[in-house]
């Protein structure tokens, strides 16, 4: 079952991908594409691009170096492409607020420097075979997911800190995006780094797809699944010594 | 090899925080059923004694060094339990102003986003404050710089004040009570 070409493989690689396709559909029929229009590209766009490797791994009259240069292309599209994405989660979570936004916006611009510093350190590191087209195509995958996760923790730790929560919609995008970047940093830095050889390198792939799989699944449930309205009654507020701290704040507003 | 553990280890940490940050947001959103309860109260005229640099001067031509020294000291650790807990309200009532963001009322909402909006400020500040006071703990020569804080309660407090009159006009400022 897990071999490449099993039918398991095809239907992970291509499963996700058609359903993301899908789900793209469905934005832009809800008109949910001019709320998070970066998701919506995202969408179209990186699970095209899936569809083009996976065709050209397919098809016999594709040769190795031409899948490879598929796959260069595949990377420079879907890797601005996330990072764009991950720009619209920020500015989903946080643009409200003006001041946590410039602040976060500053954290951010450094955070990022700081990980492409680090991801060109660790590609330097990274052991390059004679093919360079390939292993530098899994220097670069570590290289993407590690800023990519880098920045999605950031995102979380600093809502988390200001205890600012997500909408439904972003949690979604932001949760299936960071929990696909976290799983593919680690798979992609044992088969950039590891040297594994093809039968264990294979069930990395699966996990890989596997987990993109559940990912889509999960954009779709938060994006297209309403949220259960659960009416709320105003909150009750706490009795307190209101005399006693209205007279302090009267008195420093005062002074 | 060992680069690949690192990187491993670190995706592994790093989906461990994200999930935490989502569960734990998850489970306050449904089990509080009335986070105003957790605000602690705050005597800001102590906490005000407490950041005032005249109060700092004043202790320093009073007081041998040895002696100005061990003051100054819990000072800085009383006034960074104040910046604690003030920060802490702050949270409380970034959750109280959130949960009213969707009001049908746009006064009530507009008011919820202006209380969101100066509370997390008053986070942001207490975390420079904090940074600062751990600062002046370690070199006794540097800044509190906890003015900021005072500034940003007075602010919260106003804004949670008119939160509490729009969501309950019959108990309009019991909220900033508690602060």
């Amino acid at each position: 079952m897990f071999r490449p070409h099993s039918l398991l493989w095809h239907y992970l690689w291509v499963a996700p991908n058609v359903f993301l396709l899908a789900l793209g559909y469905l934005i832009w029929k809800r008109g949910l594409h001019r709320r998070f229009p970066a998701f919506f590209a995202f969408a179209a766009l990186s699970a095209a691009s899936e569809l083009a490797v996976y065709l050209a791994d397919v098809s016999p009259s594709v040769s190795a170096g031409t899948f490879w240069r598929v796959v260069w292309v595949s990377l420079l599209v879907e890797g601005p492409l996330k990072f764009v994405l991950i720009g619209e989660i920020f500015a989903q979570v946080f643009d409200a607020y003006s001041s946590l936004a410039r602040l976060g916006r500053q954290l951010i611009r450094g955070l990022g420097v700081v990980l492409v510093l680090a991801a060109a350190l660790l590609a330097a590191y990274a052991p390059m075979d004679s093919v360079l087209i390939v292993s530098g195509a899994h220097v670069l995958e570590q290289t993407i997911y590690l800023v990519e996760s880098g920045l999605l923790l950031f995102i979380f730790l600093f809502a988390g800190y200001f205890s600012l929560q997500f909408s439904r919609p972003v949690l979604g995008i932001a949760l299936g995006l960071s929990v696909s970047a976290c799983v593919h940093l680690a798979t992609w830095a044992i088969i950039a780094n590891g040297e594994l050889p093809d039968s264990r390198r294979i069930i990395l792939d699966f996990l890989n797809m596997g987990v993109y799989h559940a990912c889509v699944l999960m954009w779709f449930y938060y994006l297209l699944v309403p949220e259960k309205v659960v009416a709320k009654s105003a909150v009750p507020l706490p009795e307190n010594n209101l005399a006693v701290w209205n007279r302090e704040l009267e008195r420093l507003l005062q002074q | 090899m060992n680069l690949a553990i690192v990187l491993v280890v670190a995706a592994v940490i790093a989906l461990i925080f994200i999930l935490r940050v989502t569960v734990s947001s998850s489970v306050k959103i449904s089990a509080d059923t009335n986070p105003a309860n957790q605000l602690q109260p705050i005597d800001v005229e102590a906490f005000r004694n407490l950041a005032d640099p005249a109060e700092d001067d004043y202790l320093r031509r009073r007081l041998p060094t040895s002696e100005l020294r061990h003051v100054r000291r819990e000072r800085l650790l009383a006034l960074a339990v104040y910046v604690q807990i003030a920060a802490r309200n702050a949270a409380v009532l970034i959750h109280v102003g959130q949960s009213a963001l969707n009001s049908s009322d746009s006064r009530t909402a507009a008011a919820a986003r202006e209380l969101v909006s100066d509370a997390a400020l008053l986070r942001r500040n207490a975390a420079f404050a904090l940074v600062r006071i751990y600062v002046a703990l370690a070199w006794p020569s540097a800044g509190i710089g906890a003015a900021p804080v005072l500034d940003g309660y007075r602010q919260l407090n106003g804004s949670a004040m008119l939160l509490g009159r729009l969501q309950n006009p019959a108990t309009p400022v019991r909220i900033s009570a508690s602060l």
